[in-house]
C-alpha cells in the first residue's frame, strides 16, 4: 500500500477509535436512563438522540460547521478560551463520526439495559449498596455485552463516516481524508482506480468484522461467560 | 417495645387501595393473606420500593419513613435484609461472592455475622464456587437468605419464600430459617398465603385481605377464627394440631394433643419426632354421641365452638383443647343440629394423619 493509503488507514482508526471512546460514557448514561426513566420528556431526548440516523449526514454535518466554526456559537468559545481548533482538524472529523454513531451505541445499550431485571438493582439497594455502587457493581456488569457492542457498532460507523465528515473536517490529505473520503477522491481521479479498489475491500474486511465482533457479542446470554 | 410500626394508605393506578396498620413486637411475624391482598405491597413500602401516599414506618424506633415530616430513607440506608420470592441472586457473582456482597455495604451495625458462620448454619460450602444459574430453587433461596443475613440487618423480610417451592423442600427450608432465627435472634417478617407455614413457624401473625388488616394474633388463636378464613379466593381452614408430647408404644405411636390421646400410624414416624400433625377438614367425621365398634381409632371429645357456611358446605370449628376444623356437608349440619355450644366427637382415622417435622 502507499504511504497516502497508509495515512488513511491509520487516521480512520484514529479517528473512529477517539470518536467510539468520547461517546462512551455519555451514551451509558443516556442509554441507562432512556431504559428507565418513565418521565414524560423521554420522548424529546429519544427524539434528539436519533435525529442524525434520519437527518442527511451532510446536514448534520452542515449544523456542526455552523455550531462550531471560529465564529459559530460553540466555536468562538472553544477558540477563545482554550485555543482549540475543531474544524477542518482531524477533531472535527472525530466530533462528526462521534454525534453519526451516538443513535446506535445508545440503542444498543439501552436494549442492554433494558434486559437487566430493576429488581436486582432493588435487591442490590436493600444490602446497602447506593445508586452509584448498584450501577457500577450490578447494572453495568450484567449489560456489558451490550454496551461493548454498542461501542464496536459505533467504532465501525464512524469508520466508514463521510457526509458529516467532510463538512465539518474537509477534505485534507494526511489530515482529515479518512478512508472513505479518500475513496472518494481515488475514484475522481482518472489513475486511482486501482488504489480505490484497494481501499474499498479494506473497508468491507473491516466493516463485516466490526459486525460480526458486535453480533456476536449480542447473541450470548450475558450469564454464560461467568462459568 | 415494638420493632416495627407500619401505618400506610396507597392507592395503585389500577385503583387497589391500600389501608393497613399494625406493629410487630416478637421474633418471627407473619403477614398472611390470599394473594392479591397487598401482602407484597406492604414490604415494597418498607423495603422502600416506592413511597406511599401517607403514614409512617419505624424500625426500632429509627424513623425510615413519615410522609407527614418528609422523611424518606434510601433503601440502601434502612439496614433491613430482604429475601425475595424468586432469591433474585446476581447472576454475575459467584455464589460467594453474592454472599459478600452482602457483607460489602454493611451499615455499622450492631449486628456482625460471620460468613464462615453463615456458610455452615445454612450449609452452603459445597456452593460457593457455583454461579445462580446452577443452583436449585431451595439452594437459591439458601444462599439469598445468607446474603441477607450478612448484611447485618435490624430485621430480616421474606417474601413468600417458599412458593415456589415443593413440599418436602419447604419443610427442609423452614428448618434452615428456624436455625437462623434461634442463631442469630433476628427479627423477622415472612409474607405468605400458606396457614402451614404461618402455623409451623410464627409467634404472631398479621392477617391482611383486599389491602386491609382483617386479623391479628397467635397464629393459633388467629387462624382459627372464622373472620380470616372467609375470602373467597381461600381453600378455606387447614388443620395443624400442635403435639405436646409423644410416645412410642409396640404396636402404635400415641401423641398428646390439648389433653387427649391421638393414634399414629407406626409407620410414619421419622427419625425427628414431628411437632404437628395435619389433615384436611373433610377427614374429620362428627358424632353427637361417643359410638363404639368403629375402625377409626380416634375419638376426640370437644365443643363447637363456630359453624360457617360457604357455598355448598359446612365448615363446624371444634374446639378439642386446640381448634380443628371439620367439613361437612349442609344436610349432616342440620341433621346433627350443630349450633355453637353443642358437645361433639370427631372421629379421624389414623392413617389421614401426616406427620408434619
Amino acid at each position: 500500500m502507499s504511504a497516502e493509503e497508509w495515512s488513511a488507514l491509520r487516521l480512520s482508526f484514529q479517528v473512529a477509535m477517539c470518536a467510539a471512546l468520547a461517546g462512551l460514557p455519555l451514551a451509558v448514561a443516556v442509554g441507562y436512563w432512556l431504559a428507565r426513566a418513565r418521565c414524560g420528556g423521554k420522548w424529546l431526548i429519544e427524539a434528539v438522540v436519533n435525529l442524525p440516523l434520519v437527518l442527511p449526514p451532510v446536514v448534520t454535518g452542515y449544523l456542526l460547521l455552523v455550531l462550531l466554526a471560529p465564529r459559530g456559537p460553540i466555536g468562538a468559545i472553544l477558540q477563545d478560551l482554550l485555543g482549540i481548533k475543531i474544524v477542518f482538524t482531524w477533531w472535527g472529523a472525530a466530533l462528526a463520526s462521534m454525534v453519526m454513531g451516538f443513535p446506535l451505541m445508545v440503542r444498543a445499550i439501552r436494549l442492554a439495559f433494558q434486559a437487566v431485571d430493576p429488581r436486582l438493582e432493588m435487591a442490590a439497594r436493600t444490602l446497602g449498596a447506593g445508586g452509584a455502587a448498584t450501577f457500577f457493581t450490578i447494572s453495568l456488569p450484567l449489560a456489558r455485552r451490550g454496551v461493548v457492542a454498542g461501542w464496536v457498532l459505533a467504532f465501525a460507523r464512524s469508520l466508514g463516516e463521510f457526509g458529516a465528515t467532510i463538512m465539518v473536517a474537509g477534505n485534507i490529505e494526511g489530515q482529515t481524508r479518512t478512508i472513505p473520503l479518500a475513496v472518494y477522491t481515488l475514484s475522481n481521479q482518472p489513475d486511482g482506480m486501482g488504489q480505490a479498489w484497494r481501499l474499498v475491500a479494506l473497508s468491507v474486511l473491516l466493516s463485516c468484522g466490526a459486525l460480526a465482533i458486535s453480533e456476536l457479542l449480542e447473541r450470548r446470554p450475558s450469564q454464560d461467560v461467568c462459568a | 417495645m415494638s420493632v416495627l410500626s407500619f401505618h400506610c394508605r396507597h392507592r395503585y393506578a389500577s385503583g387497589f387501595a391500600l389501608d393497613v396498620s399494625f406493629e410487630i413486637a416478637g421474633r418471627i411475624t407473619a403477614l398472611f393473606g390470599p394473594s392479591g391482598s397487598g401482602k407484597t405491597s406492604v414490604l415494597s413500602i418498607i423495603a422502600g420500593a416506592f413511597p406511599p401516599w401517607q403514614g409512617h414506618v419505624r424500625l426500632n424506633e429509627r424513623t425510615l419513613l413519615d410522609t407527614e415530616k418528609g422523611v424518606w430513607l434510601a433503601p440502601s440506608r434502612r439496614n433491613l435484609g430482604v429475601v425475595f420470592q424468586d432469591a433474585l441472586l446476581f447472576p454475575h457473582l459467584t455464589v460467594e461472592r453474592n454472599l459478600q456482597y452482602g457483607q460489602r455495604y454493611r451499615r455499622g451495625g450492631r449486628r456482625t455475622v460471620e460468613l464462615s458462620r453463615v456458610v455452615e448454619v445454612l450449609e452452603l460450602a459445597a456452593l460457593l464456587p457455583r454461579y445462580p444459574h446452577n443452583l436449585s430453587g431451595g439452594e437459591k433461596q439458601r444462599v439469598a437468605l445468607g446474603r441477607a443475613l450478612l448484611s447485618g440487618p435490624e430485621m430480616l423480610m421474606l417474601d413468600e419464600p417458599l412458593a415456589s417451592l415443593d413440599d418436602p423442600l419447604k419443610g427442609r427450608i423452614l428448618t434452615y430459617l428456624e436455625r437462623t432465627i434461634a442463631e442469630w435472634n433476628v427479627p423477622t417478617l415472612f409474607v405468605t398465603h400458606s396457614q402451614a407455614e404461618v402455623r409451623r413457624i410464627a409467634e404472631w401473625v398479621v392477617v391482611v385481605d383486599q389491602g386491609r388488616v382483617v386479623g391479628s394474633g397467635r397464629p393459633e388463636d388467629a387462624l382459627t377464627q372464622p373472620g380470616p378464613l372467609t375470602w373467597t379466593n381461600s381453600s378455606g381452614p387447614v388443620n395443624l394440631l400442635r403435639i405436646d408430647a409423644i410416645a412410642a408404644h409396640a404396636d402404635h405411636v400415641a401423641a398428646r394433643i390439648g389433653g387427649q390421646n391421638v393414634f399414629l400410624p407406626l409407620a410414619t414416624l421419622p427419625g425427628r419426632s414431628p411437632s404437628f400433625i395435619q389433615f384436611r377438614p373433610a377427614e374429620v367425621s362428627l358424632s353427637r354421641q361417643d359410638v363404639a365398634g368403629l375402625s377409626v381409632r380416634n375419638h376426640l371429645h370437644g365443643r363447637v365452638c363456630h359453624v360457617l357456611s360457604v357455598e355448598h358446605a359446612v365448615f363446624v370449628a371444634v374446639d378439642i383443647g386446640q381448634i380443628l376444623w371439620a367439613e361437612i356437608t349442609p344436610q349432616a349440619a342440620r341433621e346433627l343440629q350443630l349450633v355453637p355450644g353443642t358437645d361433639v366427637t370427631c372421629l379421624l382415622k389414623a392413617h389421614s394423619l401426616t406427620l408434619v417435622p
